[in-house]
């Protein structure tokens, strides 16, 4: 019995994190940009694919390797390819809709998720098929009477770790308080010598790399990696900001975990939960929506007229 | 004041004014019946250019268009009787080419629910990816009522709008406090919990959806059977072709009468600039949900043909793509344009049809085009146009 | 534009605080308006002016203190329901349909004076329709009266306008109403000294036109305060600083400091 609910708890904090590191990018990225850059699931989730292309063209380059560290190192360039699309996607799109009404970038970043999926499924062979996707670690350790897998720890551990660094990094270092500037008044950075389209670049791949990392961990977590993983995984992640308050990063980790609480819950307890999971999640965001709008750590802000 | 220059000269000369309609008109139909009809995958290209060779034409050269606009609006009637005349006659045109029918079909049922969509993407700039899960809910009301309570269509029909008509309500009740991004999530939200629910519910069928909705019955023919007008007999297809053009003629006439009303006054109003909408007395909250319900209305039409038509359903017919298809329509075509809404429907439901190579690339297709218009082109094929009071 | 003392007030702001998180952007303000009176309202950036009438409107809620209309508390009436009830505004930056034409703008205007629903538009479609048209009539004669060059450009896209005839505009829309009052937030804002002249004496044409109607006008242009209002307000950071005639208040050394500035002194002097 309490193994069992042990299990459960560090399953919910294993997927809580893996939603946080999409959340979080969702998040930085509206309080920068002002915009909701809805494709941004669909880019965190280009990095398994991406990975496992890596992993292909080095084993058919350099035949049979330690398979470790070709694993670690292909994470790594997905990873930062991931980051550069990003940037790229703002070349090319999204900076277009900088001034437009909301509305337009909304339905052109939708639209951008739907061409990333789609460019998957034709582009890598059998994209329209599930393909396997290896574990980062096997195995467990012992805590006390517990087993736990390894997998889990490793999740939140580097999980914790990103996100300390991201925490770090906005606060501390010139580039997030450059960010920070240019988050809260554009023009205002823009007189103080911040070039605000740098800022957008960097932010842009400080996002997707996060997210890349999210999208791993969630296809690993899965065992797959499949196109249209980023449906859900991408709604849930930019749920979990709105759930938090975009904007707000404490936020965005708050409603991730909430969501994949919610998530746990309803796949253990209600029978054919599986099934039914994304309407519990979508009707607490419904709900949070309609009584607190602006989310759960998000202020209210009244438009300055 | 090159356009009343035109108007007057266009007024002066009926007769000229009569046969620009008149001409405009059976050129639309003959380039509908070759695009429809044609097999070869180089003509269909070389119509779309002709297409694009008349819409460059009529941008560069304003005075034609405003010569067009002018007869149209001159000739109203006779722009409806004929076009009226045309719609009727086209299916004995198209060669008993049963397929042909089909595609018309499902474009004017595509059209009703672009239409349906303007109204809160055109009129009033809300971003609704939920107007598939409003069509599905017409569609599964109706085939319920029909299979598990014997109702005839023509019951069903109105009640399934209702019915979608309620859930456009309820999802509309979000909107009186959420906007834009937010708002948008709440639709795509609840076009995944309508499509989760249909898909596991027992009574829905789950995912094999339900089968065997029967046949609609007018006066004891069948609309399985083929119709026989005037000695002519046309493939069965044409019972709905004649029933979805009535819905499409109805859906126009709402969108035209509310866009031309103090109702869709409020709704672009709204669009622009919400604080100074409600500054200028306009219940925002309460046109937003209207929006809504609307669009539910008219997609709860659509969904009912659509069910009774192919006679089964799944909750696949009903997804987010299909929102995000409808959404593309209506971006391309012209947002709050009537026409270009319509337009946009045909050309996007018949495009990969006829481009067949392309048709596993359609919705890579259809998303490369909502960016595409977004960014070259934001207004569409055919932009807005002002309101004119009185003459 | 004689203004006699005996007129009933309209509207009245009592004990007005806004609090924006820890920013105070009004502390008790009271003020009053009486039917057919002008009130100017200055003072420097940010010193709470625009809040005043978000307040006024409904756009704010005020964390304390209340606003009546004849008598009738405002507090939590919506702001399409204020304007309903005879208060409209105008906007410090115009915030016009610019995508709409100019006449369609006014014609929104006379929304809470028209009543076609969906169910009108799409069944009694004659008379929403005849509805509609006198609306438009009324606002062409409207956008006549307040600018006739304005009524000669009644077909373009509002946004095409200039700055000055946006701001004739964005009180055309307003008048519409059929407002009791009146607010304008800087009409002048943005336009040169001839502009600012045509537009005071069209705000002027009004006012004699509508001999009832109470205006609160915000301004910084000093010719357009010192021959306008009946009165004049100063705020400074939240605070009212004074309320009187502007003869009178121009002469207050803290007005003089807080805003009037050495200009506005060496003019006092002249
Ligand atoms: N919606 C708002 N949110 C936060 N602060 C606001 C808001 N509106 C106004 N303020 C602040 O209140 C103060 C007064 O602003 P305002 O009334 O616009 O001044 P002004 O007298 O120039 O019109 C300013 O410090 C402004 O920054
Ligand atoms: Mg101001």
């Amino acid at each position: 019995m309490s193994e069992l609910f042990f299990q459960q708890i560090l399953n919910w904090i294993t997927l809580g994190s893996v939603y946080a590191l999409i959340a979080v990018g969702f998040s930085l990225l509206f309080g920068v940009l002002n915009i909701i850059h809805f494709s941004h699931g669909d880019v965190s989730l280009l990095a398994p694919f991406l990975a496992l292309t890596v992993i292909s063209t080095l084993g058919s380059m350099l035949g049979d390797l330690n398979s470790l560290s070709v694993f670690v190192l292909a994470l790594l360039v997905a990873i930062a390819i991931t980051g550069l699309i990003g940037v790229l996607l703002d070349l090319v799109v999204i900076q277009r809709f900088r001034k437009a009404p909301a509305m337009m970038a909304l339905v052109a970043t939708v639209a951008l998720g739907i061409v990333l999926r789609e460019l998957i499924r034709h582009l890598f062979p059998n994209g329209s098929n599930p393909h396997a996707f290896p574990r980062l670690v096997e195995g467990d350790v012992m805590v006390g009477s517990l087993s736990v897998p390894l997998f889990s720890l490793v999740v939140i551990a580097v999980s914790v770790l990103v996100v300390c660094a991201l925490f770090f990094m906005l606060n501390s270092t010139r580039l997030g308080l450059h960010i920070k500037a240019v988050s809260q008044d554009r023009d205002a950075a823009r007189l103080m010598a911040i070039n605000p389209g740098r800022i957008f670049r960097a932010t842009f791949f400080v996002a997707s790399a996060i997210g890349a990392v999210g999208g791993l961990f969630f296809s690993s977590y899965a065992g797959m990696a499949r196109f249209d993983f980023s449906i859900d995984v991408g709604l849930i992640g930019f749920s979990a900001a709105v759930v938090g308050g975009l904007g707000s990063m404490p936020g965005a980790i708050i409603g991730s975990l909430l969501i994949a609480g919610l998530d746990t819950f309803v796949q253990a307890v209600v029978p054919n939960g599986a099934s039914y999971r994304l309407v519990f999640v979508f009707l607490l965001v419904i709900g949070v929506l309609v009584f607190r709008p602006a989310g759960l750590m998000g202020r209210t802000l009244v438009e300055k007229v | 004041m090159t356009r009343s220059e035109h108007s007057a000269r266009a007024a002066s000369n009926p007769v000229a004014g009569m046969a620009t309609v008149v001409v405009v008109q059976l050129a639309g139909a003959v380039f509908l019946r070759q695009f429809l009809l044609i097999e070869d995958w180089r003509l269909v290209i070389g119509l779309l250019l002709i297409f694009g060779a008349a819409l460059v034409l009529m941008e560069r050269v304003p005075s034609l268009e405003a010569r067009v606009e002018a007869a149209f609006a001159r000739h109203s009637r006779l722009a409806l009787l004929l076009g009226m005349a045309i719609v009727l006659g086209f299916p004995f045109v198209l060669e008993g080419n049963t397929y042909a029918l089909h595609l018309c079909v499902i474009s004017m049922l595509y059209a009703v629910l672009a239409l349906a969509l303007n109204f809160q993407l055109g009129s009033a700039n809300i971003p609704n990816f939920a107007t598939g899960a409003s069509y599905g809910i017409g569609a599964y009301a109706s085939a319920l009522l029909a299979l598990n309570f014997g109702v005839s269509f023509w019951v069903a029909l109105p009640v399934a709008a209702v019915v979608a008509t309620i859930f456009g309500f309820l999802l509309g009740i979000p909107s009186m406090r959420t906007r834009d991004s937010y708002l948008a999530l709440v639709t795509i939200a609840f076009g995944v919990v309508i499509h989760q629910l249909l898909n596991n519910l027992e009574f829905t069928g789950g995912p094999n959806g339900l089968v065997g909705i029967p046949v609609p019955e007018l006066f004891g023919h069948s609309f399985g059977d083929p119709l026989v007008i005037f000695g002519q007999e046309l493939p069965s297809q044409a019972n709905f072709y004649y029933l979805s053009a009535l819905l499409v003629l109805i859906s126009i006439v709402f969108a035209r009468r509310l866009h031309d009303s103090r109702v869709g006054l409020a709704w672009n109003a709204l669009r622009t600039d919400e604080l100074a909408a409600r500054c200028q007395g306009i219940n925002v909250t309460w046109y937003k949900v209207l929006a809504f319900a609307v669009d539910a209305f008219l997609a709860g039409f659509a969904g009912t043909i659509y069910a009774f038509y192919v006679g089964f359903i799944s909750p696949d017919n009903f997804t987010f793509l299909v929102s995000v298809t409808i959404m593309t329509m209506v971006i391309a075509g012209g947002m709050d344009n009537i026409l270009g809404v319509i337009v946009g429907a045909f050309l996007l439901t018949l495009l990969p049809e006829k481009l067949r190579a392309f048709s596993d690339y359609r919705i890579l297709f259809f998303g490369v085009t909502v960016i595409a218009f977004l960014m070259i082109r934001p207004q569409g094929l055919f932009p807005q146009r002002l309101r004119r009071y009185g003459d | 534009m004689a203004l006699s003392a005996s007129s009933p007030v309209v509207l009245e702001g009592e004990n007005l605080t806004m609090r924006f998180g820890g920013l105070v952007a009004m502390a008790e303000v009271a003020f009053t308006l009486k039917r057919g009176e002008i009130l100017g309202i200055i003072g420097p950036n940010g010193a709470g002016k625009s809040t005043l009438l978000n307040i006024i409107t409904g756009i704010y809620i005020p964390s304390s203190g209340e606003v009546r209309l004849e008598g009738e508390r405002l507090n939590g009436v919506p702001a399409h329901k204020i304007v309903a009830r005879g208060i409209a505004r105008t906007f410090q930056s115009s915030r016009l349909f610019g995508d709409l034409s100019v006449l369609d703008n006014v014609v929104i205007g006379r929304h809470t004076h028209t009543k076609a629903g969906v169910f009108d538009a799409i069944f009694r479609r004659g008379r929403a329709k005849a509805e509609l048209e006198a609306a438009a009539a009324h606002a062409e004669t409207l956008l006549k009266s307040v600018s006739r060059g304005l009524h000669e450009q009644r077909h373009r896209p509002a946004g095409e306008l200039a700055q000055a005839d946006r701001r004739r505009l964005e009180i055309a829309r307003a008048l519409a109403t059929d407002p009791k009052v009146l607010l304008l937030d800087e009409p002048s804002s943005g336009m040169d000294d001839a502009d600012t002249d045509a537009l005071m004496d069209d705000i002027r044409a009004v006012c004699a036109q509508r001999p009832d109607l109470a205006l609160m006008i915000i301004e910084h242009d000093m010719r357009l305060v010192a021959s306008l209002p009946h009165r004049v307000m100063v705020l400074d950071y939240g605070q009212k600083l004074a309320d009187g005639p502007y003869e009178e208040i121009r002469k207050i050394p803290r007005v003089q400091e807080a805003y009037l500035g050495r200009k506005a002194t060496q003019h006092a002097g002249a």
